[in-house]
This record gives C-alpha cells, sequence and structure tokens, in this order.
C-alpha cells in the first residue's frame, strides 16, 4: 500500500478537465486507487478511475487531497499521480 | 382542428413542419441490453460527437461531449447501475436513479461550477437509457418543428439541421441553449409555450411564428399561406444575404466600413473571423466572471483572453472590462440592493468598491497581449465623463509597469451614458477609440428602461435623438483627429439601423456574426452620398417610425 498527501494548486481544482487528466492517468495503473478530499471531508473518498465520484469530491485549489493505493504497482501509480496534481494538471500554477 | 398558442418569441423566422416530440427515454419501456453494453454504445457516440464538433472548429461544444463521454464510462456510475439491476431493479430506471443520486451530490456541494455539471450527468444517463431500450438517435425523417419541455445539448447539437425547421419549447428562455442554436441556424424559435408538449402530440402540423411568438397546431388554409409565404420570403431573403456574408462591408462605391463581431464567450471567435468578420468589435469579459463562486485570477483571464487574440491572428480585439451591475450580483462581489441597478454602482463605477476588480483584469489582458505578441484594445464600460477616462487610463499605466513586455494597448471607451455624448469632444482627445452602444444610450436618452416590455415602442435606436447623439460623436471624434468611432449595439446589425450608421459617418460596424450577411447586402444597395442625405435627413424627423419610412423611401 502506499499514501501520499498532496496540496491543489492549479486553478479549476479537480473540477472539469483536471478532473479528466487525473481520472485517465489512474486509469493505467492496474492498483486500486482511492482519493480523499481532506479540506472538505475525511470521512468520504472516491475511486481515483472514476470521474463522476473525483468531481464529487469538490475539491477546489487550496484543498488538500490524500491519496491511497493499493496493489501491484500502488507505489507508482501514487507517485505519478502526486506529481501530476503538483504540476498543476495541465494548468499553469500562480504563486499566492 | 385549429388551435393557436402563444409564447415568447425566441428566434425570428416563420415555418410550417410536423411536429417532432422530444420525449426523456422514461421507465416505461423495457431494457433490450445490459447497463455496461448500451453505456459503451453511449461513450462511443459522444466521442464522435466530440470528434466532429472539433473537426466544425465548435473546440468548446467539444470539451462538453468529451467530458460526457468520461462520465459515461464512469465505473463508479456503471457498478453502482449493475448492482441495483443485480438486485432487482429495472435497468432504465436503475440508470436514471443513479444518475439522479450523482447529480443532487454535485448540486449539494454548493459549488457552481459541479452544480452546472449535474445537467451533463443527466443528460449521459438519458442517453445510457435510449441505448438500454434500443431506441434510435433522435432523427428527424421530414421538415419538422421539434417541440419539447427543454432541449438538452446534446439532443439539439445532434438533430439534422437540413431538416430542422424550427423550435418551440414548453420551458426555456430567449437565453436557453436551443434558442441560441435557432438564431445562429436562422430558424425561428418560440419558447415558454404552456401546455404545449401535450396539445401538440399526436398533431398533423404546425405551423411558427418566431417573430410573434405564435404557434399554430393543424394551421388552416389561411395561416398555412400566411407562413408559407413569408417562410418563402424568408429563404429568399437569407439566399441573398448568405451571398454577402464574406464580401466587404462597403457601399456600392466603395467607402468601406470595418465589419467586426460582437462576442461573449471566447470560443466565439473562430466563428466570428470564418463567418466574415474584420475584427472583433465587442467582446464581453462577464462570461469569465458568471457561475462561479470566487473572483476568477489573473491567470484564468488571461487563458480565455489569449485564446481571443490567438484567433484574431493580428486583427483588432476590443476587450471590454466587465460590465457588472446590481442586476446581477456576483457571489463575491457584493453590491449593495439598488432601486435601480442600470442607473447604479455598474461597470467602471465599481473600481472604488473593489479595488482588485479592474487592475487584475487589465493585468489579465495585457498578459495575454505580451503572451501572443498581438495588440489588444481595452474598452471601459460606463464612462460618464474625463475623470472616468482618466481612471482608465491609470489602470493601464499601473498594467504596463507590471507587464513590461505586453504591446502598448489601444484605449476606448463605451459611449453610453448620455453625459459621455455631450462631452464627447473633450472625451475624444483622450481616447483611441469610442463605441457607441447604442442599446443602453436609447434606453438612457430616452429614459425607457429596456426591461420594460411596455415600453418596447420607445426603444427603437433610430430615434432622431439617438441619430444626433451619433452625429455628435463622430464630430467630436473627427475633431480631436485619431480617434475611432464604431457601433457595437443591435443597431449595427439591423440592415436599416447600418445604413444610418454608414450615413453618420461610423468607421466600425460590430455586431452578432448571423447579421453580416443582411447588413452588407443593404449598404451595398446605396451610395455614400445617398446614405450621407438620408443621415442627415433623418436627424430632423419627427420619431424612429418616421426615420425608418425615410430609410425605406
Amino acid at each position: 500500500m502506499a499514501e501520499r498527501d498532496v496540496e491543489v494548486r492549479n486553478p479549476s481544482g479537480l473540477h472539469a478537465r483536471p478532473a479528466a487528466s487525473f481520472v485517465k492517468a489512474a486509469g493505467a495503473f492496474a492498483a486500486d486507487v482511492r482519493v480523499t478530499n481532506l479540506t472538505r471531508d475525511e470521512a468520504k473518498s472516491a475511486s481515483a478511475k472514476s470521474v463522476l465520484g473525483v468531481m464529487g469530491l469538490g475539491v477546489a485549489r487550496g484543498h488538500r487531497i490524500r491519496i491511497v493505493a493499493t496493489g501491484d504497482d500502488a507505489e507508482a501509480a501514487v507517485t505519478t499521480l502526486v506529481d501530476l496534481v503538483a504540476s498543476g494538471l495541465g494548468e499553469t500554477i500562480e504563486e499566492a | 382542428m385549429t388551435t393557436e398558442l402563444r409564447g415568447v418569441p425566441a428566434a425570428s423566422g416563420a415555418a410550417i413542419g410536423a411536429p417532432w416530440i422530444h420525449q426523456p427515454a422514461g421507465p416505461q419501456r423495457s431494457a433490450r441490453t445490459t447497463v455496461p453494453a448500451a453505456a459503451a454504445a453511449a461513450a462511443a457516440e459522444l466521442e464522435a460527437l466530440a470528434e466532429r464538433l472539433r473537426a466544425e472548429g465548435q473546440a468548446a461544444e467539444a470539451e462538453i461531449f468529451d467530458a460526457q463521454a468520461l462520465m459515461a464510462a464512469d465505473p463508479e456510475l456503471l457498478d453502482a447501475a449493475t448492482s441495483a439491476v443485480d438486485a432487482g431493479a429495472d435497468p432504465v430506471a436503475a440508470i436514471g436513479d443513479t444518475g439522479e443520486t450523482v447529480a443532487a451530490t454535485f448540486e449539494a456541494l454548493d459549488d457552481e461550477v459541479l452544480s452546472a455539471r449535474a445537467a451533463d450527468v443527466r443528460d449521459v444517463c438519458a442517453r445510457i437509457a435510449r441505448h438500454l431500450v434500443g431506441a434510435a438517435a433522435p432523427r428527424l425523417h421530414q421538415r419538422s418543428i421539434v417541440v419539447a419541455v427543454d432541449l438538452p445539448p446534446s439532443v439539439t447539437v445532434e438533430l439534422d439541421r437540413a431538416l430542422l425547421a424550427g423550435i418551440a419549447l414548453e420551458g426555456g428562455s430567449r437565453t436557453s441553449h436551443a434558442a441560441i442554436l435557432a438564431r445562429g441556424l436562422g430558424i425561428p424559435a418560440v419558447v415558454g409555450v404552456p401546455d404545449l408538449v401535450r396539445i401538440a402530440t399526436g398533431a398533423g402540423e404546425l405551423a411558427i411564428d418566431g417573430d410573434a411568438g405564435r404557434l399554430v397546431v393543424e394551421p388552416d388554409d389561411g395561416v398555412r399561406a400566411d407562413i408559407a409565404g413569408r417562410a418563402a420570403a424568408d429563404g429568399d431573403r437569407r439566399a441573398a444575404d448568405a451571398s454577402f456574408a464574406a464580401l466587404p462591408l462597403a457601399t456600392s462605391d466603395g467607402h468601406r466600413v470595418l465589419c467586426a463581431a460582437n462576442i461573449g464567450e471566447p470560443g466565439e471567435a473562430l466563428g466570428a473571423f470564418a463567418a466574415g468578420a474584420e475584427g472583433i468589435g465587442l467582446f464581453r469579459t462577464e462570461f469569465a466572471f458568471a457561475g462561479r463562486s470566487t473572483a476568477p485570477n489573473e491567470q484564468d483571464q488571461a487563458d480565455a483572453y489569449a485564446t481571443v487574440l490567438e484567433s484574431a491572428g493580428g486583427a483588432p480585439v476590443v476587450v471590454r472590462l466587465a460590465d457588472i451591475g446590481g442586476d446581477k450580483p456576483l457571489p463575491y462581489l457584493p453590491i449593495p440592493t439598488e432601486a435601480n441597478p442600470f442607473l447604479g454602482v455598474r461597470a467602471i463605477r465599481l473600481a472604488a468598491s473593489h479595488p482588485d476588480l479592474f487592475p487584475t483584469q487589465v493585468r489579465a489582458i495585457l498578459a495575454a497581449s505580451a503572451r501572443t505578441g498581438r495588440q489588444a484594445s481595452i474598452m471601459a464600460p460606463m464612462v460618464a465623463d474625463a475623470d472616468d477616462v482618466a481612471l482608465v487610463r491609470g489602470l493601464v499605466r499601473d498594467a504596463l509597469a507590471a507587464v513590461p513586455d505586453a504591446p502598448a494597448p489601444r484605449v476606448g471607451i463605451m459611449v453610453e451614458v448620455p453625459s459621455a455624448v455631450l462631452l464627447a469632444d473633450a472625451l475624444a482627445r483622450e481616447v483611441d477609440f469610442m463605441s457607441i452602444g447604442t442599446n443602453d444610450l436609447t434606453a438612457y436618452l430616452l429614459a425607457a428602461d429596456r426591461t420594460n416590455a411596455a415600453l418596447a415602442a420607445r426603444q427603437d435606436p433610430c430615434h432622431p435623438a439617438v441619430l444626433r447623439a451619433v452625429a455628435r460623436v463622430v464630430e467630436a471624434a473627427a475633431a480631436a483627429g485619431d480617434c475611432e468611432v464604431a457601433v457595437c449595439g443591435e443597431m449595427a446589425g439591423d440592415p436599416v439601423g447600418a445604413l444610418l450608421l454608414v450615413g453618420l459617418g461610423v468607421d466600425e460596424l460590430s455586431m452578432e456574426p448571423s447579421a453580416f450577411g443582411a447588413v452588407k447586402r443593404a449598404v451595398a444597395s446605396r451610395t455614400i452620398d445617398e446614405l450621407r442625405t438620408l443621415g442627415t435627413a433623418a436627424q430632423v424627423a419627427s420619431s424612429a417610425d418616421a426615420v425608418r419610412a425615410l430609410v425605406a423611401a
């Protein structure tokens, strides 16, 4: 099992296009990957491979999320997704 | 039996066709395949739709269906629906209920962007349900008037446009997706017709009059002849107009006026240029501020503005600073309740109470300009006097200091407040261009509230008072020297209004791209001397009706 927390800093959070990029990246791994929005509700998680689930977490810019993976390529899945979120999911991150 | 129904006119024109009733797939039909198979078919259809829209240059619309394709393939959605089916639920009901649960979750998150996505979820689940029962994709077989309570975007884009004769809705408004589509296609639309679906179901024929907001079920010979005659005349006129759309906007003796487009979304720019625009004369930026819970940051705005500058490829782009007011307050931009928001703290008058709003927007425009290497034109709405111009000049100066590699923008003002007309000589010396917003100017000059339908007859911009205001602004700009005059109100897109404006000496007409053909054809039918004479005579006419009679003579 692998687990990391990361702050979402791209302007539109995990909505729309960034959510789609995130879900497509997660879908490339065999591991079961789940996401929690620590800022909004620590008790609720969603599959990182479900665009509706990820959007339903309501992750806005500035929210912290936890990515937990279990399975063969769990470590690689978490590293890839954390890097993707940190790099802005295709959007430009504006320094506060 | 002939039945006449009344609604709200939403798109001009007249047509006769068979009613084609759009009914969302309901649980009354039983499934003929499994949820995963139906979902896969729906996802494939959505991907193909996105591809087609991208090929047609409609990138923004394509993105909606990219996202919908991903939703249709969502494993959690399918697992939940499949589990319900395994537990004994009807598959059509299962996908509908699951979608409803997800949509409700989105709506409960108190996030405007996500709330808007709830409609997409419902649209996707309706499509999966359609595949479940094996219903054919919505398809027109003859010239049809499409009838529905409301028409979701996925249905409207799939209908065969050659057979789509008109749209009639029980719900909806002039600004709903279907009404906008109808205006873009040049077909009539009537919205807000009570009990329409029930009455039209089973009818053989429907006549629609989009100008009067009238629908006639089973029209008699008199109505048929009237509508058919108008439809034929409209068809001839449209064909004639279309043949002018790509030509320059010029009089018969070659006096040129710049033909520009009004747009409200970045994605509309490409289509405007394809339709024959020589520039963007009014890029409304309210879209960047609407439908969100926090103010848009500089980066988001710059991305949107850069899209338009890129699409323009060096043609002029006039970006209007946000025209926000108490009529449509935003959650992050509180405006105290006002008795009359159109005479209230709106547009640049917000600069004092919201000190970050315009500096951020002007920096974003210049950042987009620096990124694309294209000069932007910045236009301030609701300018009343030279102090307001100085405020805008100051905003631009400060932003240029922050974005030093941006090309210096052209700076201009909207002329819509009557004081700006009276002070036009002084203002013209301070700006590079003035664009007359004839909708608001007419309302303010004639003291006739634009939102009051009872005053519709007093809102005609062809009124001699408005024409004199335009003439005064043109004279002031000519005296100042280096100052151009444009008109970006609806008057510029009305053939009669356009003839008068060219005669009064404006340099640019900015309008909805769908009006290009009609305006160019009208202007090409007269010489500049004829139009100048007309412009002079119209200023001493007794009323807007008298002016229109003069133009028609």
